[in-house]
């Protein structure tokens, strides 16, 4: 089980501060969810964690491999989903899943039977020929959800995976993410649907302009908005993101 | 509240307000200056093309007729490729800018298809008429005849160019009616008619060949452009037979845009998605065995190479490459045949340029910038990462060039072997297919560098920033100097028998063998470097 440390994580786009500092930690086995308005931070924290962007900075750990001095033994233990992935259009889907499979190091032995495995769990058998490109976008993120877990990572960071997904299959998504915690999975996950994250989430995580203004439980995040002991997700998200302005 | 139908003058407003609008976003000074480089390049092209053309007319003895037969043949070529293009939808390029805020504004279609028209007409004079100028003022003063003659022999040409782009927007506009089931059928003839038409006065070049066979290309708008074209260039007197080509082409081009005014009359919105249908069907067509990416069995690497090679099979960029390697080798073996490379030791130089260029036009594609975050967040050494793709894009690039190379090269060595001045034929060979496997390193270096910096990405696009301009200066540049030592090392090839006591086959290994070290050396640091740059960019 894969856990995220991270440390006083600063992130400068130029004059533009994207992340201030911020300190947060994912444990073993916790599906934690980051929410916060747009231009928030989230984004850039997630791409900090798999090693695409470099923080200013800070630290960032995972499975106490350092993202910046380790960065290969990093990747191996995380599977992402970005905001809007982007894949290889000329391949069929089977053929990118044994792409990302090989370049993620799955054996050979068993790489047949995990796209097997996973093309069953998204229902996707029927599409393992029929080239990506020619996939809905819902198709798509079925796709790279696979695609992220082909090499069975001990942390899952998804980024807004629910976008352009119909109500049937964001109910199975939500499903999906749940069975994953109950696997023991790690899971940090961006969102703007605060319902997945009310229902499914071991910890929220409230970011805004770079800072992180909240972080606990549901019924903690009540208590610190100030909101009755019913009060859901949103109203709590409302009522702290606005506080702040 | 009801609307007053659209007067014809309140069309004519919308059309000119739709193209001022689409030019202003097209114009910026970046676009200018990339117009006029390309002018530039395709003048470059033509004094090259059109020398090479005029010596193997004078070498072989062949007479004006020949001339108007290789223009009607290059039009005819060009009315087939704007055929085609129609029927893949492109005749009228549509942005989504265009579907999302001009198909759902009441603009009647009709409105659209004349502001595209008149976008398309004004880009084109822009752009076409300097080089055609050109062309013709070279014709004239190699013919002696009067240099005025060149413009009329441009506008004629010009007019053609019109007649094809709006024959191919009426082929676009067509999808959307019954033709559209039959459309490979109705491609292929039509294709194939217009080039069988194009071609056939080639059997005049048969002695004894019947004279009746030579105005048949003169049906189409490519003959009679030709016709006009050369006749006027020629100093032909003006004639009845000239008239009635003039005439005949004006025909073309009215009957081409009544066509069109008369097929925009309904939404044509659909057209693209007859596209959209067609690229799903592609797209969704069963992939033969043969062209799959297999991974049992296979080293990471070997996968890595694979899936470039798929990639670019199924993206067509392999037989973009096959076709643009054809003509040049039909270029290359016409300059062998009009014998400069026996009577100019520098053309060597053009070899060099021409074949290397590929390299550079080639690595255009390869950088993915989308999906890099497949790589990027996985464990993969992205040094090793570049260099594996540069292997799987360059392996095509010189099994395609190499054939070119040979057939220009194997019958000039044979003349001269065993002559000093064989030293640079012997080593240009070779250094065509390095100077295009370099360009194509600095190609993939300046692209991992600076994104969009490769040569197609910046002419495939009309917004691009003057920065992007600069950038391509100073790849070119850059290129230029880094294929710089192979070149000169073929210019000074010959002199070297006196500078290096070797007896010439050692001297020609040596010569071979600093050449490709250098290659060797420069690729291994470009693509470490293209390597670096996509670790250190955060855009990517």
């Amino acid at each position: 089980m894969g856990d995220i440390s991270i440390e006083a994580l600063t992130k400068n786009y130029g004059p533009l501060v994207a992340l201030n500092g911020v300190s947060m930690a994912v444990a073993p086995g916790e599906i934690v969810g980051l929410i916060g308005p747009n231009g928030a931070g989230k984004s850039t924290l997630m791409k900090i964690v798999v090693g695409i962007l470099r923080p200013t900075s800070g630290t960032v750990r995972v499975s106490g491999h350092d993202v910046v001095q380790e960065p290969e033994a990093a990747k191996k233990l995380i599977g992402y989903v970005p905001e809007n992935p982007s894949l290889y259009t000329a391949l069929t889907v089977s053929e990118f899943l044994r792409f990302v499979g090989k370049i993620r190091g799955v054996a050979d032995g068993e790489l047949e039977t995990r796209i097997a495995d996973s093309l069953r769990t998204f229902s996707l058998q029927d599409k393992a020929d029929a080239l990506v490109g020619s996939l809905s976008k819902g198709m798509k993120q079925k796709v790279a959800l696979t695609a992220a877990t082909l090499h069975n990572p001990d942390i899952l960071i998804l980024d807004e995976p629910l976008t352009a997904l119909d109500p049937k299959t964001q109910a199975f998504v939500h499903g999906w993410i749940s069975s994953q915690g109950k696997e023991g999975k790690t899971v940090l996950l961006s969102t703007h649907n605060l319902d997945i994250v009310q229902d499914y989430a071991t910890r929220i995580v409230i970011i805004d302009r770079g800072n992180v203004i909240a972080t606990g439980g549901l019924e903690s995040l009540r208590r610190l908005a100030d909101t009755k002991a019913d009060a859901r997700l949103d109203e709590v998200f409302l009522k702290l993101t606005e506080d702040l302005q | 509240m009801k609307h007053a139908s659209p007067s014809p003058l309140g069309g004519w407003r919308i059309m000119f307000l739709l193209a001022r609008y689409w030019l202003k976003g097209r114009m910026t000074r970046a676009a200018l200056l990339w117009i006029l480089f390309g002018e530039g390049g395709a003048i470059v092209f033509i004094a090259f093309g059109s020398q090479t053309f005029l010596a193997f007319s004078s070498r072989f003895n062949v007479g004006g007729g020949f001339s108007e037969f290789a223009l009607s043949l290059l039009l005819a070529f060009i009315l087939v490729g704007l055929l085609q293009s129609g029927f893949s939808g492109s005749g009228l390029p549509v942005t989504t800018a265009d579907v999302d805020y001009v198909f759902t504004s009441p603009v009647r279609p009709r409105e659209i298809f004349g502001a595209k028209v008149l976008m398309n007409s004004l880009t084109t004079v822009l752009f076409s008429f300097p080089p055609m100028l050109f062309l013709y003022l070279e014709l004239a003063l190699h013919d002696g005849t009067s240099l005025w003659s060149a413009f009329p022999a441009g506008l004629a040409t010009l007019l053609f160019l019109l007649t094809g782009l709006i024959l191919s927007a009426d082929v676009t506009l067509s999808l959307s009616s019954g033709l559209a089931p039959r459309m490979k059928l109705l491609r292929n003839a039509l294709v194939v008619g217009v080039a069988a038409l194009g071609i056939l006065p080639v059997v005049l070049l048969i002695p004894g060949s019947p004279s009746y066979l030579g105005p048949v290309a003169e049906v189409l708008p490519s003959g009679l452009t030709a016709a006009i074209s050369v006749g006027v260039v020629n100093g032909s007197p003006w004639s009845l037979a000239l008239a009635a080509d003039v005439a005949l082409l004006f025909v073309w081009f009215a009957g081409s845009l009544s066509l069109g005014v008369r097929m925009s009359r309904r939404h044509f919105y659909e057209v693209l998605q007859v596209t959209d249908a067609e690229e799903s069907g592609l797209a969704t067509r069963s992939i033969g065995t043969g062209g799959r990416l297999l991974t049992s069995g296979r080293s990471l690497w070997r996968v890595v190479r694979d899936k470039e090679g798929v990639v670019m099979r199924r993206s067509k960029e392999l037989r973009g490459l096959l076709v643009s390697s054809l003509f040049l080798s039909v270029f290359m073996v016409i300059y062998a045949l009009a014998g400069t490379f026996q009577s100019s030791p520098t053309s060597f130089l053009f070899i060099l340029f021409l074949v290397g260029s590929f390299g550079s036009g080639n690595a255009s594609g390869w950088l993915e910038k989308e999906r890099l975050w497949i790589i990027k967040t996985s464990s993969l050494d992205l040094r090793r990462y570049v260099r594996e793709v540069y292997v799987a894009r360059v392996t095509p690039l010189l099994l395609f060039l190499t054939p070119v190379t040979l057939a220009v090269g194997i019958p000039l060595i044979w003349e001269k072997l065993g002559q000093p001045d064989s030293y640079p034929i012997l080593l240009a060979l070779p250094a065509a297919l390095e100077v295009a496997a370099v360009m194509m390193g600095g190609g993939m270096y300046f692209a991992s560098r600076n994104g969009q910096s490769t040569t197609d990405d910046i002419l495939s696009s009309q917004a691009q920033q003057l920065t992007d301009v600069k950038r391509f200066l100073y790849q070119t540049l850059v290129n230029l100097a880094l294929v710089s030592p192979i070149m000169g090392l073929v210019l000074v090839a010959a002199q070297t028998p006196a500078l290096i006591p070797l007896s010439p086959i050692p001297l020609a290994v040596t010569l071979f063998v600093a050449s490709g070290a250098y290659t060797y050396g420069i690729l291994l640091r470009l693509l470490n470097a293209s390597g670096d740059w996509i670790r250190k960019r955060e855009d990517l």
